[in-house]
């Protein structure tokens, strides 16, 4: 339990490093989404719930650190999760480079779900243009941080606990 | 079972999270306070990651500035040349240090009311256009106060914690601000595009404007005072379908490369 708290404040702790680290940085193009592989780890290699926790705080601290409007990214995280849970048994992660490309597809999947809120929600599709020409760069940009991450979650040791 | 409880408590979740984003006033405030307790312990860690942070980068810097030393002076070569073209443009240039210095009259007669802020962070998200600065509530930063540089308009503070604030920039996609074409009578809504260029709409096909225009807030939209420098025009096209031009800005100020920004209190 103490292990799994703390991998999720190193979770806030880097995306909080992120923020710091884009401010000098001329890299505009592509920004990981670092809480997508707590996320996915969460929810196929520990339990839905865990998955739910972890997209819960990540998400909220996504909104601390961004200007988007409130309840946005909560909505694409959870929105991610409860899609996750029911490819869950269908979708089997076998190596680091599945989880990077689950991870990719996740991006995606979330500035969809983002855009399906702006649209249904406020009938705006301004956003859309922006997202989409971001949604691809980032997806890869995750992606690849995905490979070390997931190089991490092996060393932190709290793997398969209740696998389907 | 517990799968079942786990999807339920998603599902109300997205529910919450549904309200939330169309803004019920309700749900909106507790969320926005629970929020800003809990960034009140993120303006610290900032704080602390800006140091080596800017360390990294300046040794990054350094050693660019090193290779690209030869290129430089090749450019710096051709730029004299340049130079003695711009010279014909005092004038205008003139006019310009007039604008400067009235900004900077308005320092030296307002001290108090402008706060100087450093940058520590940035949206996490590039969906999003928002810095965060190293004020806040304790500074005496309020919520929708005007951020500037000596070049321009830069934004709005959004979200005031007590270590520091959240400024959306004017390229967000949720930016709208009141302009006025310097020195003409057109007006329009310089609106953010998430990129590096501002949209400037509702100006009609027959009003005064041109590439190379310069825009300045009108003070009619009550957040922005009059006479913030915003950006420069640099395409118009008036072949466009409907009533209205469409109108492309190049901001004054580059977002990517500020270190600090003034606070306008008010």
């Amino acid at each position: 339990m103490t292990r799994k708290a703390a991998c999720l404040l190193f979770g806030v702790l880097l995306m909080t490093c992120a923020s710091a680290t884009f401010s000098f940085s001329p890299l505009e193009v592509a920004k990981p989404d670092l809480g997508v592989p707590f996320i996915i780890y969460g929810i196929f290699f520990l339990s839905p719930a865990q998955g739910l926790i972890a997209a819960t705080v990540l998400a909220f601290s996504r909104e601390i650190l961004s200007s988007s409007p409130p309840g946005a990214l909560l909505f694409a995280s959870v929105g991610l999760v409860l899609s996750c849970i029911f490819l869950r048994s269908r979708l089997y992660i076998e190596s680091r480079y599945t989880f990077a490309l689950v991870c990719a597809a996740s991006v995606l999947t979330e500035s969809i779900i983002f855009l399906a809120l702006s649209l249904f929600a406020k009938g705006e599709t301004k956003d859309a243009y922006n997202v989409l020409i971001f949604s691809v760069p980032d997806s890869i940009a995750t992606g690849f941080v995905a490979l070390f991450m997931f190089a991490f979650f092996e060393w932190t040791g709290i793997r398969y606990m209740d696998r389907v | 079972m517990k799968g079942t409880f786990v999807i339920i408590a998603a599902v109300l979740l997205l529910v919450l999270s549904f309200l939330l984003f169309t803004n019920i006033p309700v749900f909106q405030k507790g969320y926005v306070r629970a929020k800003s307790r809990l960034a009140d312990g993120v303006g610290p860690v900032l704080e602390a990651m800006k140091l080596p942070v800017r360390g990294m980068n300046l040794v990054i810097e350094e050693y660019i500035d090193l290779v690209g030393v030869k290129r430089k002076n090749r450019e710096l070569k051709e730029t004299i040349g340049k130079m003695e073209l711009e010279n014909q443009k005092i004038p205008e240039l003139e006019k310009e240090n007039e604008r400067l210095k009235s900004l900077l009259h308005l320092v030296e007669q307002e001290p108090g009311k402008l706060i100087a802020a450093r940058i520590i962070g940035e949206d996490v998200m590039n969906w999003f256009k928002c810095i965060l600065v190293d004020k806040g509530r304790s500074d005496g930063i309020r919520e929708r106060m005007e951020v500037i540089t000596p070049a321009g308009l830069v934004g709005q503070v959004i979200e005031v914690n007590r270590w520091h604030a959240k400024v959306m920039v004017v390229n967000d996609t949720n930016s709208s601000v009141d302009v006025y074409v310097s020195g003409k009578n057109t007006r329009g809504i310089a609106e953010g595009t998430g990129q590096t260029t501002l949209k400037l709409k509702y100006v009609l096909k027959n009003d005064d404007i041109e590439p190379g225009d310069k825009l300045i807030t009108s003070g009619k939209d009550a957040i922005f005072k009059r006479g913030f420098p915003v950006g420069i025009v640099i395409n118009v096209d008036k072949n466009k379908a409907g009533l209205f031009s469409d109108v492309d800005i190049m901001p004054f100020n580059n977002f990517k490369k500020l270190d600090e920004v003034l606070i306008v209190s008010k």
